[in-house]
């Protein structure tokens, strides 16, 4: 993730995807919103490593899930291990990913995402005994359900700062 | 910055170290402070996303609060004059109050109750996920906010500080499943523990014996026994009493008095020695 050939543009839309992990909506709008939020952070990666798998590699997504933990006050390195996980699989498949088209993808990342998701919890669980919800199943579904605009979206982002 | 890549053979290996390194990570901070300061820099370090996130609301606050209309405003204004004679008067009321309360403690040789130092603290974050009830203050270890400090609203007890970092610090709500607090009736001193519901808008009292003189409407404030809050701020309000369940125990439901989901404005409490037990 150098700074050059538009490695600050992956810089940016990381750091907006965290900014959209805490994101709170006001408080007029309803609260159960708050259960449909997608993991931001594991599309934005999952979207990097497809365009451009030799230039995020799996420390950075390590350091990217620290920048997590903290963030959500969880135990240090849970999400790391998860996103550094959840890079090998993706770059493991990316040729193939490549081939697929949004909705395959889309399908693919609501069971990928669900995975992780199930994995943090049960982490949460054993580790500071938090109590088992089942929002990751909403996670899980908003995600897919985002990736296609997002995908669009990032691929401007790609081409407008040249990111090769 | 070639060995971070994954083109490189080897990632497998790489991805198991880092595995490993989370792994240790997690076991030391299970069992050792050793990592605190860690999390308390990059907590600082991150503090400009909370900000950043919270930018929507604020500036649709802002919006709503410049354009609001000149008679909603007046409105407002005459509400809050109305609100400062009222509070005005109570305070004046408490100032005798306290006057007489310290003639009697002193009287019974018991230490004053110090006026507590507080600190006003905005709220710049709320945890996303409908599940956890902890939110972001705007003010940190600079301000003097340590880990532990009770957070109250103008209506009562918001919660706890559980982590602080330079410029900002995590509160746990009070109705967080993780919080409890012990508590008592305001009008006969029965005790008890709030628990969290995992829902914003109701609070559990534990441990209250089936036949204990509970009722819809009792005022719940802290009891201070734990030594972590301070006494006498209200908790909440009883809405429920279920008796007679098969259990040892009446289940009992409270509505919380701060506002949970509404405040923006938030009183840090510096602790002013160790709390007294007893109202």
């Amino acid at each position: 993730m150098n700074p050059g050939n538009g490695g600050w543009a992956i810089l940016l839309t990381l750091i907006a995807a965290l900014i959209l992990a805490v994101m709170h909506l006001p408080e007029w709008w309803p609260q159960w919103l708050g259960w449909l939020r997608p993991n931001w952070v594991a599309l934005t990666v999952f979207f990097w490593v497809l365009a451009v798998p030799q230039r995020f590699g799996l420390v950075a997504a390590w350091l990217l899930g620290l920048f997590v933990d903290v963030l959500y006050g969880e135990p240090l390195g849970l999400n790391g291990a998860l996103l550094a996980v959840f890079t090998y699989i993706t770059w493991s498949l990316y040729e193939r990913l490549r081939m697929f088209g949004a909705v395959q993808q889309a399908i693919l990342l609501f069971f990928m995402v669900l995975l992780a998701e199930g994995a943090r919890m049960i982490g949460l669980l054993l580790l500071i005994e938090r109590e088992a919800q089942f929002g990751f199943f909403a996670t899980a579904l908003a995600s897919a359900v985002v990736w296609p605009v997002l995908r669009v979206a990032l691929n401007q982002v790609q081409l407008a700062c040249r990111v090769h | 910055m070639k060995a971070l890549f994954l083109r490189q053979s080897g990632a497998g290996y790489l991805l198991v170290a880092l595995l490993v390194a989370s792994l240790s990570l997690m076991y030391i901070e299970l069992s050792k402070p050793w990592l605190n300061g860690v999390r308390a820099s990059l907590a600082t370090v991150l503090s400009p996303v909370y900000f950043l996130a919270d930018l929507p609301t604020e500036s649709s606050d802002w919006v709503g609060s410049t354009f609001s209309s000149h008679s909603a405003l007046q409105d407002q204004v005459g509400l809050l004059e109305r609100r400062v004679l009222e509070l005005s008067q109570a305070s004046q009321q408490y100032l005798a109050v306290r006057e007489e309360n310290g003639r009697l403690r002193a009287l019974l040789g018991s230490r004053a109750r110090l006026g507590r130092d507080v600190l006003v603290a905005e709220i710049v974050g709320v945890l996303p996920g409908a599940d956890r009830h902890q939110v972001m203050l705007d003010k940190g270890s600079s301000d003097g906010i340590r880990d532990g400090l009770a957070v109250i609203d103008e209506y009562g007890m918001v919660g706890q500080v559980i982590e602080t970092a330079q410029s900002s610090a995590r509160v746990l709500l009070v109705s967080d499943l993780s919080h409890a607090l012990p508590v008592q009736v305001v009008r006969n001193n029965l005790r008890g523990i709030v628990a969290g519901s995992g829902r914003l808008d109701e609070l559990q009292l534990d441990y209250v014996p089936d036949s204990a003189d509970i009722r819809e409407g009792d005022v719940l404030v802290s009891s201070g026994l734990a030594g972590r809050f301070p006494s006498g701020y209200p908790v909440g309000i009883v809405s429920a009493v279920t008796r007679g369940t098969g259990e040892a125990f009446a289940q009992v439901q409270a509505r919380p008095s701060a506002q949970l989901d509404r405040s923006r404005h938030v009183l840090v409490l510096f602790a002013a020695g160790t709390a007294e037990p007893g109202l």
